[in-house]
């Protein structure tokens, strides 16, 4: 028997010892609601404290807008990366004592389940005034800070290879020559192909019409990924030739190397998504969150996503544009109704299991 | 050394002189003596920890599966208007394959290295061991890299265009990555097998392969089926690769996943988790009741002498053909892994670069780096003496239904998914129990609790870590003869001492692959962590999915490098550090 055995027992005993202690002793006062933030011109001058961010974007982009946001303000700002369900969860678990301030990136349609379950607290920001209406929240829940068009991300090569132009509508996607030839998340489990579906719902007329397209379009797909952006990563690697995502993915991975690809939009018509800021409800530092929220919406904060490689269509008026990314009065936006979108949601996406991915698969 | 093996069935001695029994008799049943008051102290320790670490954790999670939305989900999973019924299908026989393969992969490689002669064995031994220091996404990255579609390997040099995503290359994955598991099982099952046996019958003109079907077969019966349930119940809990490399072969605990972070709904997600616990529950129940049957006690304490070494024949070379054929695949998947991290962007732009690493050395990367390192290091050796306790207690000192209740509640940390743990380490700890302004206990996970969050980290560590070590522990101690404690009890030791002096020193080399999985596990838990991670605690393995999710792949890969680094020095140190000292140990990783 070594001396470390009975160390590592007694480590044991240490760490119950160590939980028993801290039970049983009194409660320091628990932070009671901050006192209501004065006007915005006050919030600004006595900024302190800490801020957590719950960010639903990539983790540079996260890292890059809250040290941006502390440097500036002096408020410690910190995040954790969240996925928008993560987010939800998370909120959701501690209703009472949240651990987020503000929640920063990710899909609207996230912020609108999230508002829902009362999770959120309206702030109309003085900055949002200069968003088009389009992509914000009327009532204030949420704002938008960039845009993600739907798109074709194709790798040119294995485009060549099978003898095929670059795709410029939906029905281009049918080409039986693409057969097991194009990727696209599946709408349950990604909100970029629940985006994908959606718009076709539209383009087409109805549900059941938008349906009987995706039936033709699966006999074209390899595999309905399980994330958003993977049908990107299959076409970068030429595992397909298409990949149907937000078109700032198929750049950003066409900046990290992947150098025959390229991005179409279809001219027929094009889904998207908003990436929101919203302030979260029990903020326990609500002059900073909401100061937070101002800076989200200007140019100078929004510039910095295109340092970090994301390049989505920034909301701020003043915001640099970037070649890299969509011009959107280039794109020919469908009127996309989020309320509309999430309401259908759940029947839509079982008559999507039942007709068409829940086929044997090959 | 003598070659003559005691008749069947004779008194054993006290001492540790060789003795066995044959497979068909079974092990005298451990004789429970009452219990002193430092085993009560103990039992009543590990319980309350156990409830603490799972128990609560999962109640909260099963409150949630019974609320309308998950009811729905639990009332219709067998109904055929959904697509559950296959989606539980496809789990069971997932686990099916993977763990017969993972199993049958295990066996042969530890066969062959107890059993046969040839060169390079510490070399085998040592890749056999990769996988458990294995990040997710790792293998299956490595997979599609070389074996996709445009695969490296499948494409660039067969002009092969298949697809993995699905069962198939599920099932690779999934059984390169566990294989471990059963092979650590098997070589210290192997090597504590008495020769006396094999050498009775040989010298009764058995031939080798006889002796093989009949005598050595059998007596790793438990170690087959532990290796079984044990892989069987990882494969149907792992989340990182049915994501990676699934495609359309949905499993529960994918499903799971994609209820709660596609459709927002928690009570959905827990609702397929807790169907999940029933065919772990079920193999759990066979192993126990089926299996404990056929246990044969092998060991007294020592084994006499080494077995004799094969060192010709028709059977070896094809076992050494099948061991180079693995031993070629792992140095290729991890190859790719660490050459990966040198490139821009592995099979898409091939050019060699230092960027990736001067990426992740700095700021948050390396600040990931040691606080991952720092809270695994905490929760190693309370997992391996956890685990050691446990194991003990299920073998030696309760009885029939309490020690398999005991022994299953310390198998939930692996069976359930990653995903319930950390959303019921979510809900249950992210508050203080408060009650009339005394505190019962303090936050203790999420960004307000004490410790900024670490300790909530450092216990889904343990409970994660710690059924390997249980399982290792249990298998080890079936093997060896009660009649060792007994004999410590009736001199007069107490329940400790005879755990300290006795148990822990013969299943050393248990507890010591425990100490070093449990860190291996640590390092490269996942799933439980994205619901507890703060600002506070940055998590290696949640730094290395953001980076597959970015498609920086030459940064990830990267990252497992350093990961495997680290990994691999620190169980090195641990065992250095738990030297071992008895004569029966070769057993462990540094063996």
């Amino acid at each position: 028997m070594t001396s470390n055995l009975r160390r590592a027992i007694a480590a044991t005993a240490g760490l119950l010892v160590a939980l028993g202690s801290l039970a049983g002793c009194q409660v320091d006062d628990k932070t009671s609601a901050d006192p209501g933030s004065a006007g915005q011109d006050d919030a600004k001058t006595e900024l302190s404290g800490s801020l957590v961010v719950a960010c639903g974007a990539q983790e540079d982009w996260c890292q890059a807008m809250t040290k941006a946001f502390q440097d500036k303000t002096g408020v410690q700002t910190s995040f954790v990366r969240l996925s928008s369900g993560e987010a939800v969860s998370r909120l959701e678990a501690a209703k009472s004592q949240p651990e987020f301030d503000v929640w920063h990136g990710g899909p609207a349609d996230g912020y609108g389940q999230a508002k829902e379950k009362g999770l959120l607290e309206a702030y109309v920001s003085p900055n949002a005034a200069a968003i088009d209406s389009q992509y914000k929240d009327p009532d204030g829940w949420w704002t938008g800070v960039y845009i993600g068009a739907l798109g074709f991300c194709s790798n040119q090569e294995i485009l060549d290879e099978l003898g095929v132009a670059q795709p410029q509508t939906w029905d281009d996607l049918l080409d039986p020559k693409l057969s097991k030839q194009i990727m696209m998340a599946h709408p349950a489990t990604s909100g970029t192909a629940y985006t994908a579906l959606w718009t076709q719902t539209v383009l087409k007329g109805s549900e059941d019409a938008g349906l009987a397209y995706m039936k033709s379009f699966s006999a074209n797909v390899l595999q309905f990924s399980k994330t958003g952006s993977a049908p990107g990563e299959a076409a970068a690697r030429g595992e397909v030739a298409v990949g149907v995502i937000f078109t700032h993915d198929c750049v950003k991975y066409r900046e990290e190397g992947a150098d025959k690809l390229v991005v179409t939009f279809p001219a027929d018509g094009s889904g998207y998504e908003i990436g929101g800021v919203a302030l979260v409800a029990g903020s326990q530092n609500k002059a900073a969150a909401q100061a937070y929220i101002d800076w989200a919406l200007t140019g100078e904060a929004q510039n910095i996503g295109p340092t970090v490689g994301s390049y989505q269509v920034l909301t701020a008026p003043d915001a640099v544009t970037d070649d890299r990314m969509a011009k959107l009065a280039d794109v020919n936006l469908i009127n996309y109704d989020f309320a509309a979108a999430a309401a259908a949601k759940s029947e839509l996406l079982a008559k999507f299991e039942a007709e068409v991915a829940s086929k044997p698969e090959s | 050394m003598s070659a003559i093996a005691p008749p069947v069935g004779t008194a054993r001695p006290p001492t540790t002189a060789p003795t066995a029994q044959t497979p068909a008799t079974a092990p005298k049943p451990p004789k429970k003596v009452g219990h002193d008051l430092s085993t009560k102290v103990l039992i009543g320790l590990v319980i309350a920890l156990l409830l603490l670490l799972i128990g609560y954790p999962l109640a909260r999670v099963l409150w949630n599966a019974f609320t309308a939305d998950g009811r729905q989900v639990l009332s219709h999973i067998f109904s055929s208007d959904t697509s559950n019924p296959k989606v539980v299908l496809r789990t069971l026989i997932l686990g099916l394959t993977v763990g017969s393969l993972g199993t049958v992969i295990g066996f042969l490689i530890a066969y062959a290295q107890v059993r046969l002669h040839y060169r390079g064995k510490k070399i085998v031994h040592l890749l056999a061991l990769m996988p458990i220091v294995s990040p997710p996404f790792a293998v299956a990255t490595a997979t599609i890299t070389l074996f996709g579609r445009r695969g490296l390997i499948s494409h660039g040099l067969f002009g092969l265009s298949i697809s993995p995503y699905g069962l198939g290359g599920l099932t690779f994955v999934l059984a390169l990555s566990f294989f471990p598991v059963a092979y650590m099982n098997f070589k210290g099952m192997l090597e504590h097998l008495d020769p006396a046996l094999d050498e009775a019958a040989q010298s009764l003109g058995a031939r080798k392969w006889h002796i093989f079907w009949t005598v050595t077969l059998p007596m790793l019966v438990p170690g087959i089926a532990g290796s079984f349930l044990l892989l069987f119940v990882e494969a149907i809990a792992d989340l990182a690769n049915p994501l990676a490399i699934g495609g359309d072969y949905t499993v529960l605990a994918s499903r799971a996943y994609i209820a709660i972070t596609g459709e927002y709904n928690l009570s959905q997600g827990a609702a397929y988790s807790v169907v999940l616990l029933f065919p772990a529950l079920l193999v759990f129940l066979v192993q126990r009741y089926w299996v404990s049957r056929k246990s044969v006690v092998a060991v007294t304490g020592k084994p006499a002498g080494k077995p004799q070494l094969v060192r010709s024949g028709v059977g070896r070379t094809v076992l050494l053909i099948v061991l180079g054929v693995f031993v070629a695949l792992i140095v290729l998947m991890y190859g790719t892994v660490i050459v990966g991290g040198f490139i821009q962007s592995l099979g898409i732009n091939n050019t060699w670069t230092l960027d990736n690493y001067r990426f992740i050395l700095q700021g948050i990367g390396s600040e990931a780096m040691w606080k991952t390192t720092a809270m695994a290091l905490v929760a190693t050796p309370v997992a391996g003496v956890l685990g050691m306790l446990i194991a003990w207690m299920v073998v030696r000192k309760l009885r029939g239904s309490a020690a398999g209740a005991m022994d299953f509640i310390g198998m939930l940390g692996l069976a359930v998914p990653g995903v319930v743990v950390g959303i019921g380490y979510m809900t249950a700890y992210n508050k203080a129990f408060v009650h009339d302004g005394w505190q019962f206990f303090p936050a203790l996970t999420g960004g307000r609790a004490i410790i900024g969050g670490a300790l909530g980290i450092v216990l889904v560590y343990i409970i994660r870590s710690m059924p390997s070590g249980q399982r290792s522990g249990v298998a080890a101690l079936q093997q060896i003869d009660p009649a060792i404690d007994e004999a410590s009890t009736s001199l007069g030791a107490s329940g400790l001492t005879t755990f300290r002096l006795i148990t822990l020193p013969l299943i050393r080399p248990a507890f010591l692959s425990g100490l070093s999985y449990s860190f291996a596990r640590s390092m490269t838990t996942l799933s439980p962590i994205i619901f507890i991670t703060t600002p506070k605690t940055k998590i290696m393995t949640s730094q290395i999915f953001a980076e597959v999710d970015a498609g920086r792949f030459g940064h990830a890969f990267a990252y497992c490098t350093i990961l495997i680094i680290i990994v691999m020095a620190v169980i090195g140190l641990i065992n250095l550090v738990v030297r071992d000292r008895s004569p029966m140990a070769n057993v462990g990783l540094g063996s």
